[in-house]
């Protein structure tokens, strides 16, 4: 009867084992280390896209993402009728002193991308018009706003889904530039 | 251990059982609900069915577990209106899937695809399977041992055993009559 059993042990160990695991995952996402829902592009490394959108401002003459090949460039898809988007505006407009920024105007009317840039202001060097989002598939876009960090051989070396807050740009977008 | 219980195995195996079933039964119930409007749909029925089929296996990103053929989010429509684009213009099924899985990655099949970093996952319920198997046949094999007695039981132990079990008898007789 008083025998003793190792099995008895078994539920305690998976427990053990199932407390340790929780228990990491919760601290690394508390730490802000790990964030569930950003998944990694799988376009890094790769080349741009080079989707041939219509200009904003000209709907004739089409974005090449290829003339600004040579030096780090940084696209940014946007829109209008997106609330991040303008709380990311200023953060764009001090970028824009540093690197080339592209915009994308991700399914949204000409004019009321032009009301917007009115409004918050035009950190960007070209726009391309994506009105039907077809673009954005290609991008593998989540939503707006997301940017990408473009190397100097055209390929994509960063994303981030969401807006640009201090915090990234500093931790994340500022370091990987310096890498380019 | 207590008999009237039922075994711990037997516990598991409906577990598992009802797990297994549910996951079966659920899509077939529930999923009549999606969020496919008519102007979406294509005229040719052949091309519109794998465009259901497709959305089907495809996820919504934004969703993150529906797929794009329930969701009702706007980047789910774009996605079956891609998928149904690409239909048109002659693409094959598994093209159309693997072009979204270069965009998109593996993520955006809702059944991950059988690679070296998901083999564990995949074979994990086989595996479950085999263990619950393997503690069942061994459990029952020590519960034999048991019962068939394994002969180390002394023979001075033996006539203390059959000393009580003919007094026990002999008790029961006499409380039955």
């Amino acid at each position: 009867m008083s025998r003793f059993r190792p099995s008895f042990f078994i539920p305690f160990i998976a427990f053990l084992w199932l407390a340790i695991i929780g228990g990491m995952a919760l601290q690394s996402t508390l730490s802000g280390n790990r964030n569930p829902s950003q998944l990694p592009s799988v376009l890094i490394g790769k080349a741009v896209p080079d989707m041939a959108l219509p200009l904003l401002q000209d709907r004739q003459t089409k974005l090449a993402l290829g003339n600004f090949q040579g030096q780090p460039l940084l696209v940014n898809f946007f829109a209008s009728w997106c609330a991040p988007c303008r709380a990311e505006a200023p953060a764009l407009e001090q970028l824009s002193e540093q690197i080339t920024i592209v915009g994308i105007a991700y399914k949204d009317r000409r004019s009321d991308t032009v009301e917007f840039l009115q409004q918050y202001g035009n950190p960007f060097t070209a726009i391309g018009m994506d009105i039907d989002g077809r673009a954005g598939i290609v991008w593998g876009l989540y939503g707006v706003p997301e940017t990408y960090l473009i190397d100097t051989a055209g390929r994509i070396s960063w994303r981030h889904a969401g807006p640009l807050t201090r915090d990234v740009i500093t931790t994340q977008l500022l370091p990987q530039m310096a890498n380019l | 251990m207590t008999r009237h219980l039922p075994h711990i195995s037997v516990i598991i195996g409906f577990a598992i059982g009802f797990i297994i079933g549910a996951g079966l039964l659920t899509p077939a119930t529930i999923g009549t609900a999606h969020a496919l409007t008519a102007e979406e749909m294509l005229a040719d029925p052949v091309l519109e069915s794998r465009a259901r089929y497709l959305s089907k296996q495809l996820r919504c990103l934004v969703c993150q577990n529906q797929s794009i053929d329930d969701s009702d989010a706007n980047l789910a429509k774009d996605l079956r209106r891609e998928v149904r684009t690409q239909l048109v213009a002659g693409q094959t099924n598994e093209a159309i899937l693997s072009d979204l899985r270069a965009k998109y990655g593996d993520y955006v099949l809702l059944a991950p695809p059988l690679a070296r970093d998901t083999i564990a996952l995949w074979l994990a319920p086989v595996g479950f399977i085999l263990l619950g198997i393997a503690i069942t046949l061994g459990m029952r094999r020590r519960a034999g041992q048991i019962d068939s007695g394994s002969g180390s039981i002394s023979s001075a132990d033996r006539g203390r055993i059959d000393a009580l079990k003919r007094r026990h008898e002999n008790l029961n007789k006499r409380d039955t009559k």
